[in-house]
């Protein structure tokens, strides 16, 4: 993949886009440590947190657990697993995450019962327990219909608002892309396509365009042109 | 195994079984302990599919001691230096370690390398007990130690260990199931991945060489599996199901061993039956509510 300069700042949603094998969980991955980097350079503002929302697919369903227990496993950080009453005193994060992700009246409900939207929902109140600065989702809409995708993208632009969170998620679902996020990484590890920039800007790019067609160019009012100023 | 009944000739009751407590307290309540020690640990056995740990963990630990008794044979070492003790804890954090390190491959391949261990060690074992027939006997009380009579010090081993343990897991448990079942979630969020679960297969492998040793393979591979079981099913979340399958650990192994006094049965037969029955009753029972409840769900739509 050719190497890619972007920095990722407080109230900033980046989609990472791509279609499936492209290389945009491995990117991720490694921006998030779980894979070694191959070369380049990661800076992290000191004191960064980060939380990760895998795909769903990632969770194992037959471990029992509720919502509430779902959520709630989110909360601890570093060692704070040893610490007794921990959850217990994060309390009223977790009510106010739940109840921002509409999840709160699930909360006896177990987990695996629910929708794929619901889940999806609780995911992200998970992720939102241990108050991140940056929360990176992978996939976050791949199993659920085009109302709860909505929901899920809503939901993020609202976190996003009222806590200055950036948000970085994957996903080749481009529906929404230029109503809600505010930068697009265009990654295709096959042509050796890597581009990053606003979402006007990469959605600009003919290489682009080449994979999405004129549809989201449509969308946004532009035109299917030259390589413009978005960063590669 | 025999039968507790076997040592002592008396009326098979409850009353006669608590009138003789001082003979039959120590095996009762290593029974119990290691019950409800391998109950706890049995959920993340279960719940990560590494059911079959046990059985290899047995088996390697039967290889080191197979080959410290192949050691003083053959190059006259004494009992301190090629110490089966020793062989078979080197072997036992080997396979640990093996199965704890593999970064890859997901439950696949961890099966694999379990049944890759098992076999290294059953074959390993049979082609080393060829040259040290004599001790064969001293390996297999030495590896599957008798329930029915607990040495004064086994039953103190087995319960240090088990109060040790179960307060590691009592602090760490938030730990070990992040790791266990949000492995990516947890390193993201700074959470000491290695450690923990370096910490938890140390403690798993710990409980269960020891519990093979001292109660034997059978209720050891019984106690890791089946309260775990019946716990995972009626339990809302994994905390509850430590807790239950703790409890029916306790419970099973020490009403194994009443049972087994009271109907002539073998200690670790006994109480692996009990603790199937466990299992039997809480499948049934939860098959039963889940048709009701789908009974109810359509006579209100």
């Amino acid at each position: 993949m050719p190497p890619l300069d972007f920095a990722i700042r407080p109230g900033e949603i980046w989609s990472l886009a791509g279609r499936n094998g492209a290389g945009k969980s491995t990117l991720l991955k490694t921006l998030l440590g779980l894979l070694p980097r191959v070369r380049g350079r990661l800076d992290r503002r000191d004191g960064l947190t980060v939380s990760y929302v895998p795909q769903r697919g990632d969770y194992d369903l037959t471990v029992p657990s509720r919502v509430i227990d779902f959520v709630r496993g989110g909360v601890d950080r570093g060692w704070s697993f040893l610490v007794p009453g921990h959850i217990a005193r994060r309390h009223p994060i977790v009510r106010e995450v739940m109840q921002e992700a509409g999840v709160l009246a699930l909360a006896r409900q177990s987990f695996s019962e629910l929708s794929e939207g619901q889940k999806q929902r609780v995911l992200i109140a998970r992720a939102m327990v241990s108050r991140p600065d940056l929360i990176v989702l992978d996939e976050p809409t791949s199993a659920v219909d085009p109302m709860s995708e909505r929901r899920v993208f809503e939901l993020l632009d609202r976190l996003r608002q009222r806590y200055d969170l950036a948000i970085l998620m994957a996903s080749h679902q481009m529906h929404f892309v230029p109503e809600f996020a505010s930068h697009v990484i265009f990654v295709d590890r096959d042509d050796g396509v890597a581009v990053a920039g606003t979402v006007r800007a990469v959605m600009r790019h003919r290489a682009f365009v080449e994979h999405y067609g004129v549809v989201l160019s449509d969308a946004l009012g532009v035109d299917a042109a030259p390589p413009a100023e978005a960063g590669s | 195994m025999t039968s507790p009944v076997a040592l002592i000739d008396a009326d098979l009751t409850l009353r006669s079984f608590f009138d003789a407590w001082e003979f039959y307290r120590m095996p009762a309540l290593t029974g119990a302990a290691a019950g409800g020690l391998l109950g706890v640990l049995g959920v993340y056995v279960v719940l990560r599919r590494l059911v079959f740990l046990s059985a290899a963990v047995s088996q390697a630990a039967g290889l080191g001691v197979a080959l410290a008794f192949l050691l003083q044979v053959q190059l006259g070492l004494s009992a301190s230096v090629a110490s089966p003790t020793l062989g078979a804890a080197i072997f036992t954090i080997a396979v640990t370690f093996l199965v704890a390190s593999d970064r890859g491959g997901g439950t696949l391949r961890r099966d694999s390398l379990l049944g890759f261990a098992y076999l290294v060690g059953a074959a390993g074992m049979l082609a080393v007990a060829k040259h040290i027939r004599q001790e064969l006997h001293d390996i297999s009380s030495l590896l599957f130690g008798s329930a029915v009579a607990v040495l004064p010090d086994d039953f103190h081993v087995v319960v240090w260990m088990t109060a040790v343990l179960l307060v590691v897991h009592l602090l760490g448990w938030r730990g070990f199931g992040a790791v266990s079942f949000d492995k990516a979630g947890a390193k993201v969020r700074g959470m000491p991945v290695r450690l923990l679960e370096i910490v938890l297969f140390v403690t798993l492998a710990l409980a269960i060489s020891v519990a093979t040793r001292v109660i034997g393979a059978l209720p050891t591979f019984a106690f890791s599996v089946l309260p775990a079981m019946a716990a995972v099913r009626v339990s809302p979340n994994v905390q509850v199901s430590l807790v239950v399958a703790g409890l029916v650990g306790a419970a099973t192994g020490f009403a194994g061993y009443l049972a087994a006094y009271m109907w002539r049965l073998p200690v670790g037969t006994s109480q692996t039956l009990i603790a199937s029955g466990v299992v039997v009753v809480v499948e049934v029972a939860w098959w039963i509510t889940r048709l009701a409840r789908r009974g109810s769900t359509r006579a209100t739509a």
